[in-house]
């Protein structure tokens, strides 16, 4: 059984996703999960094993609280750096169309594993414009839930009150987005080869070409050869 | 279930000579604190202390509540301030530790040993009783003197009061002495006295007063109660919403099975690209 599509230099590759983007995606994926799970040990009421494994409730703490200011840290960071990036995904999600419902429409049964039709997809397909919506809301609202938290006597009380109970959600919509989008990433036989744009780059020429079509054909099809020359 | 042992706080009786507090400090091998205003402060210039409060070094202190009216003039109204030991307690509910257990007798006991200092207890208490000690990164408040109790003592509290305004008994005994005393003060110039903890918060608090005034006037809450945000918390998001976390992991799983079996049949998939 194959886990994820191999990786093949040996067919045309073009470029998905600048280092930056990649450096920046992979920090907040491990920070994100060290999070969670210490976060989980207190969530799920004292999971003393879970807690062992970070050295205690105390480590977990500590753990929790070092990952989460590397979170913050380089997702600012990675905004202030590569604003221009940031905004050009903004305007591809802002592109939400007809072809973006379409994908959502038959997206159960493509995940799923059966062969459907999909109309030509920007950039982001309708599930990761919705993924890029979603998830980093709610780190957003888990950084500033968390820091609150973390400092409460400095807050309003009803913040804090207020937050501890954000701060939950949140963990849970993000986790929820992270637990299919990771998979989605890596595993899924349909759209594996992704991984490997958010891994080392690029991506096959003729994946991008059938995934997302109207990226392909704007970056580098015919036409943006001709405006380049 | 064991009959319930409580501390009965007499606010007629109170002269507000702070024995209890000493007496606190000094089984609890607590030190003082200074810059804190157990007689309004330093600069405040007045012994109205009503704005005291409990830190992790003081589970309990007098305060001074002065009130204006315009029949009774001016009144100070002293009240004993610790943790009311509530029958419910709002701070074992959110701790996730499981620091916070309910001793047979009726005491809200705090294992320092298990706390972690997040202060979820602090903020979900009605009363914002339990304080965060830096030094120890926990939190600290009154024990009921549970370990004097176990030896077959009297709280420290109770055991100094010199009026006799603190006592220690058994609840129903005690509750039973303070309608009679209420009764009492009612006919004898105050007519608005009262009992606060016997239904407070519903089940009621471990802790029982008897007021010369309306709570407000001690500046305890008429009706105290767990904050919504708290109740939504605890009640809603922490028991239910959880499940969305292994329906999704279940779905990928689903997922990584079927898409396998299927796409066996279009293998170009599986192999990354569209020849
Ligand atoms: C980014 C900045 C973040 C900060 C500053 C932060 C801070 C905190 C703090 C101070 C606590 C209180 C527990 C303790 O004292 O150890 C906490 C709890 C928690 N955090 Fe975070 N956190 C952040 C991000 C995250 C992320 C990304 C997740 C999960 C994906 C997460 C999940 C949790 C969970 C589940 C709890 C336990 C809540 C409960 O007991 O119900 N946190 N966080
Ligand atoms: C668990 C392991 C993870 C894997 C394998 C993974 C994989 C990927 C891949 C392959 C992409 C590129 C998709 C594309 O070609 O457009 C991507 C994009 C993205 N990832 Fe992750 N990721 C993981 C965890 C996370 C986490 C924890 C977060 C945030 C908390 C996150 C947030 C995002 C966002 C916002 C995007 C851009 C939108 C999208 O394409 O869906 N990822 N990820
Ligand atoms: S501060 Fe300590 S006692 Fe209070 S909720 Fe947190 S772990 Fe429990």
């Amino acid at each position: 059984m194959q886990w994820i599509p191999e990786y093949r230099e040996d067919v045309p590759r073009v470029e998905r996703f600048n280092s930056l983007a990649r450096f920046t995606h992979w920090t907040h994926t491990v920070t994100f999960l060290l999070c969670l799970f210490t976060g989980l040990a207190l969530f799920l009421d004292g999971v003393d094993w879970l807690a062992a494994i970070f050295g205690g409730y105390r480590g977990a703490g500590l753990v929790h609280r070092i990952a989460a200011v590397i979170l913050t840290v380089s997702i600012l960071t990675a905004m202030a750096v590569g604003f221009k990036g940031v905004i050009a995904w903004i305007k591809d999600l802002l592109r939400f169309g007809k072809n973006d419902i379409g994908f959502l429409m038959v997206f159960p049964l493509e995940f799923l594993g059966f062969k459907v039709k999909i109309p030509p997809q920007t950039r982001f397909n309708g599930g990761e414009k919705m993924n890029s919506v979603v998830t980093p809301t709610m780190v957003f609202l888990l950084m500033i839930s968390g820091w609150i938290i973390w400092w409460p006597s400095i807050w309003w009380p009803g913040l804090v009150r207020f937050s501890y109970w954000v701060h939950d959600l949140a963990m849970i919509f993000g986790t929820l987005m992270v637990c299919m989008h990771g998979y989605l990433g890596s595993f899924h036989p349909g759209s594996g080869e992704s991984f490997w744009g958010m891994w080392k780059g690029t991506v096959r020429e003729d994946w991008a070409k059938h995934h997302h079509a109207i990226w392909y054909e704007e970056t580098y099809g015919d036409k943006a050869k001709t405006e380049e020359e | 279930m064991t009959r319930l042992m409580t501390n009965l706080y007499d606010s007629s009786k109170c002269t507000a000579c702070r024995g209890c507090f000493t007496a606190c400090k000094d089984s609890n091998q607590l030190p003082a604190v200074f810059d804190k205003s157990y007689f309004g402060g330093p600069g405040n210039g007045t012994y109205d202390s009503k704005d005291g409060d409990t830190d992790a070094n003081t589970y309990m202190m007098i305060r001074f509540n002065e009130t204006e009216d315009p029949v009774d003039g001016v009144r100070w109204n002293f009240l004993k301030w610790q943790c009311m030991h509530c029958m419910e307690p709002a701070c074992l509910a959110v701790c996730p530790k499981s620091a916070y257990t309910k001793l047979d007798w009726g005491a809200t006991f705090h294992d320092e040993d298990k706390c972690i200092g997040c202060q979820y207890c602090t903020y979900a208490c009605p009363f914002g009783i339990p304080k965060y000690r830096k030094h120890t990164d926990t939190v600290t408040k009154c024990t009921l003197c549970y370990e004097r109790v176990a030896e077959g003592l009297t709280p420290a509290c109770a055991r100094s009061c010199a009026p006799g305004a603190v006592k220690f008994g058994y609840r129903d005994e005690l509750l039973e002495e303070a309608r009679i005393r209420v009764k009492f003060l009612r006919a004898n110039g105050f007519p608005r006295a009262t009992i606060y903890g016997e239904t407070e918060l519903g089940a009621g608090t471990n802790k029982l007063y008897i007021l010369t005034d309306t709570p407000d006037k001690f500046g305890l809450p008429v009706n105290p109660q767990v904050e919504g945000n708290t109740v939504f918390w605890q009640d809603w998001v922490q028991p239910y919403a959880g499940w969305l976390i292994p329906l999704a992991l279940g779905g990928s799983a689903v997922s990584f099975v079927t898409s396998r079996v299927v796409a066996n049949k279009n293998e170009e998939h599986g192999k990354g690209g569209h020849a």
